[in-house]
């Protein structure tokens, strides 16, 4: 009970009254406990907790694909990928330098300071390492490592060395598929924006119209539309809308026409000008949409959600909120 | 207790902190350790612990629980582990993909703790995926605690936590690929969400899963609340703890929170007439540079 | 009859598989991208500031540029980093390099690669690539308070204190300006509040376009100067700076995209009200 319920909720509240209690009070030794050391404990914390998670993940990988559960090609695929990355992360230093080239591995850069001499009249070839010759390929391998003639790459710095392997494995297997996932948000919001975009209400209907707005008011193309072009859209809809309410052809032919004719007669007297009046110009609106009514509502549901984590951090702080504890 | 005299009490005791905090600053240098430019803060978080701990302590001279509205949200979670229940499929539970130093982990990693107590007692399949070790452990925690406490430990099984990667969309891929394997018949997603939450929500959509979300990633929310079927939004995804276990302690801490809510909507009203009346120059005091946001 | 018809094929357009969609927002992306469709670029007040923003630092100044994302959200957040750079460098500024991301510090070094022909860099000359320290915030805390806490080296290992430009650096304050490309946490949040705010040094961002919304009502409070907002953000940004880049071949893809999914909500909610009709009218 001690050790499971005091002691944790008294780690908890005493270092979440220290880190609280360093935004107000000015003493360097709380300070650097909040800002540096406290973080720090945490990093340190993870990093060694990754191994457990690693070792889950293989045992539940190995367990599927020895039990040839439901898709078991996976789990084999999974632990390839794991033994690939650690090994090329762990064991392999994958740059080796020679001058300014780079080969993944010792023998690649050796062949490439070797060249082979196939003289006539001799029966067997020479190996030259600079203007050495050398009988043996053996021994000219050693005197090009003893000469350090390649440099590898150090330990730590080969995973972030142009031209390594590690960077190779970064550049063409990982980024591509993180790039492939990300891009796939592109599809997912194209089919999630198309079933749940309906006007059924009021409020359905302007997140709807916003939505639009933004989304062709943002990009170039909406550039292109000009505001008048807006304009005769909103008198077309405003006219099958009042269609819609009094179902009499002869005012929805009056209003739609009227409404033609001002916007066509505004038009002439200003010249057409693609942006005025900017109110219906789409990347204007987007724009106002984005830094006025978004804008309030978003910082409006950032303080909720700041005082959501205040309370909420607080009761833990005081031992109110057990439930992380499992009880 | 009468409402004037709660009221009262809250006058008061916010004007005693703010005279406290005064009486800080003018401390000699010499044994001055208080950040000044802070005092706004400092008077707001000691409202904020003050309010809450009267709260609390009201609670204990009643017998009824504060008044918390119906949150569908998480009413609807009972629901779909009844769903889950009766169609004899798993519920997949994603805690987020940030770690425990979060408080929306944390607040995903106790709603999982009643959700657990819910498949306990249903003897539903409950899988939960995650993206850090640590919360791998806390979640492991909470919810054998679950099942002990409804008295079914063997149906706990350490596994049914299992940890992924920490790569946001290598996770992403696997719980995607957990979806489309096992077709849960209900997806919930408590915690702290990035980029990948559409490609949860989307994936859960077409499956046919119900699915609920909570969470306090702003620029999450409409992507889950376009995809889902139902989103605890912000406040309402930390509240969700106090709803669910209905102690009266936490839904004091709920009220207290929407309290401190009023006296800010004042504060904002009272900042922004100071300011335009400052600014007209009607009035030679400006309230926002004096508390000094 | 023949409006009968087209109400049904609207209805079955309404109800059309999500695959279907994925095709065709496949090709509206993959076409303009394989033949290049040139679209005029008009530049919001945002970037705008953010242009003029950088202009304002003393040439020669010196600047902290942060790569806080990753290859997922490189086509986003790259060509306003490399984009960046280029101005930065071309207004003679000596650039810092920091990485709140792993792999921040592998789009670091492909962004220093694509202009380094272009200025002749010269590491230690012209940029010093600090490089990645785990942390988040705590990183831009110790970079605030002391810069050596957190880098004792950099990237390539050489210690801080043996680089001539790092000789007058010792915190955040030195700095003219800080600039977070950023894709999510840690990043634009971070470093308003742990770097920006608490030392005063003016500083702006560039983020994904789901960020925007969350990141707007620190533009409008004056702690971000401008934000580049995303690819089209991006792309505005390569105009001011009069060099093209993939942001900008990237728009036309960008606009088609939008336009099949604002046709799809379009014909999605017509076929709706077509069937509420129909609804309707079976059920009187």
């Amino acid at each position: 009970m001690i050790l499971k319920r005091y002691i944790p909720i008294a780690i908890v509240a005493i270092f979440g009254s220290l880190t609280l209690s360093a935004w107000f009070i000015d003493n360097e030794t709380i300070e650097t406990f909040a800002n540096d050391d406290a973080t720090q404990f945490f990093d340190i914390i993870a990093a060694f907790a990754v191994f457990l998670g690693a070792l889950n993940l293989l045992k539940l990988q190995f367990i599927k694909f020895i039990k040839k559960q439901k898709g078991w090609q996976y789990s084999a695929i999974s632990i390839i990928s794991f033994f690939f990355a650690f090994t090329i992360g762990f064991f392999i230093r994958g740059a080796y330098f020679v001058e300014d080239k780079v080969f993944f591995t010792e023998e690649a850069a050796l062949e490439s300071l070797i060249t082979v001499d196939i003289s006539k009249g001799q029966q067997e070839p020479s190996y030259k390492v600079q203007e050495n010759s050398f009988k043996d390929i053996s021994d000219a391998k050693n005197f090009a490592i003893k000469q350090n003639l390649i440099t590898p790459v150090d330990w730590g710095a080969h995973v972030q060395k142009n031209g390594s392997l590690f960077q190779w494995m970064f550049k063409y297997i990982f980024s591509p598929l993180s790039a492939t996932m990300f891009a796939l948000l592109a599809f997912f919001v194209a089919s999630a924006s198309f079933r749940a975009f309906r006007a059924r209400n009021f409020e359905a209907s302007l997140l709807l119209l916003a939505g639009i707005i933004i989304m062709i008011g943002r990009v170039p193309a909406g550039g292109l539309i000009s505001s008048w072009m807006v304009m005769y859209l909103i008198v077309l809809v405003s006219g099958l809308y009042i269609h819609y309410l009094k179902k009499k052809n002869n005012v929805t032919i009056i209003f739609t026409l009227a409404g033609f004719i001002l916007v066509t007669i505004a038009g002439m007297i200003t010249g057409w000008p693609l942006d005025k009046p900017s109110i219906f110009y789409l990347p204007l609106l987007q724009e106002w949409i984005y830094l006025v009514p978004n804008a309030a509502g978003s910082t409006a549901i950032l303080m909720g959600i700041g005082l959501g984590i205040v309370v909420t951090s607080l009761r833990y702080i005081f031992g109110l909120e057990k439930s992380y504890l499992g009880e | 207790m009468n409402l004037d005299k709660k009221y009262t009490t809250y006058i008061v005791g916010i004007f005693l902190i703010i005279v406290f905090t005064i009486l800080l600053t003018m401390l000699p240098s010499s044994i001055n350790f208080f950040k000044e430019e802070k005092s706004a803060m400092f008077v707001l978080t000691l409202s904020v612990i003050f309010i809450m701990l009267y709260e609390i302590r009201l609670t204990k001279f009643t017998d009824k629980l504060p008044f918390l509205r119906s949150i569908p949200g998480l009413k609807a979670i009972e629901e779909a582990v009844g769903r889950s229940t009766e169609m004899g499929k798993p519920i997949l539970f994603v805690p987020g993909i940030m770690d425990m130093n979060e408080v929306e982990t944390v607040a995903g990693v106790v709603v999982l703790g009643h959700v657990a107590n819910m498949t306990a007692k249903y003897e539903t399949e409950l899988d939960v995926p995650v993206a850090r070790a640590i919360v791998m452990q806390a979640a492991r925690q909470v919810s054998k605690e679950a099942y002990l406490t409804q008295g079914r430990p063997e149906l706990y099984n350490e596994d049914m936590v299992h940890y992924i990667t920490d790569d946001q969309f290598a996770y992403a891929a696997a719980v995607n690929g957990i979806m489309q394997r096992d077709e849960p018949a209900a997806c919930l997603y408590m915690g702290k969400f990035f980029a990948e939450s559409l490609l949860f929500a989307e994936t859960g959509n077409s499956i046919g899963a119900i699915q609920i979300a909570g969470t306090g990633s702003q620029t999450q929310i409409p992507f889950f609340v376009t995809a889902c079927d139902y989103t605890l939004m912000g406040e309402e995804f930390f509240a969700a703890s106090a709803y669910l276990s209905q102690e009266a302690d936490l839904i004091a801490g709920i009220t207290a929170q929407d309290l401190i809510k009023v006296i800010l909507v004042i504060v904002i009203l009272f900042g922004t007439v100071s300011r335009a009346l400052f600014d007209l120059g009607l009035v030679s005091f400006d309230f926002i540079t004096l508390i000094g946001i | 009859m023949m409006i009968r018809k087209l109400e049904n094929l609207i209805i079955k357009v309404g109800d059309v598989d999500r695959r279907v969609i994925f095709v065709l927002i496949g090709l509206a992306v993959l076409i303009p991208l394989l033949t290049p469709v040139s679209l005029p670029i008009r530049e919001t007040p945002t970037t705008v500031k953010f242009y003029e923003g950088i202009e304002e630092i003393p040439k020669g100044s010196k600047v902290l540029v942060s790569f806080d994302y990753g290859p997922s959200t490189r086509p986003e957040i790259h060509p306003m980093n490399v984009a960046v750079l280029r101005h930065m460098l071309r207004n003679e500024h000596k650039v810092y390099i920091s990485c709140l991301w792993p792999d921040g510090i592998y789009m670091a070094l492909d962004a220093l690669e694509d202009i380094s022909d272009e200025f002749s860099l010269k590491e230690y000359e012209d940029y010093v690539l600090l490089g990645y320290r785990p942390g988040a915030e705590a990183v831009i805390k110790g970079l605030a308070s002391d810069l050596r806490k957190v880098y004792t080296v950099d990237a390539n290992g050489k210690f801080i204190d043996d680089i001539e430009m790092m000789d007058n650096v010792k915190n955040l304050n030195d700095f003219a300006y800080i600039y977070s490309g950023s894709a999510g946490y840690p990043g634009t949040f971070e470093w308003v509040k742990y770097g920006g705010d608490p030392t005063g040094v003016r500083m702006s961002s560039g983020t994904t376009s789901v960020q925007v919304n969350e990141v707007i009502p620190y533009v409008r409070s004056g702690q971000l100067i401008g934000l580049l907002a995303g690819m089209p953000g991006a792309a505005e940004y390569e105009k001011l700076v009069e060099s093209p880049g993939i942001a900008i071949k990237g728009m036309a893809a960008q606009s088609f995209a939008h336009i099949v999914i604002v046709v799809f909500i379009i014909f999605g909610n017509i076929a709706f009200f077509l069937k509420q009709k129909k609804e309707r009218k079976y059920s009187k």
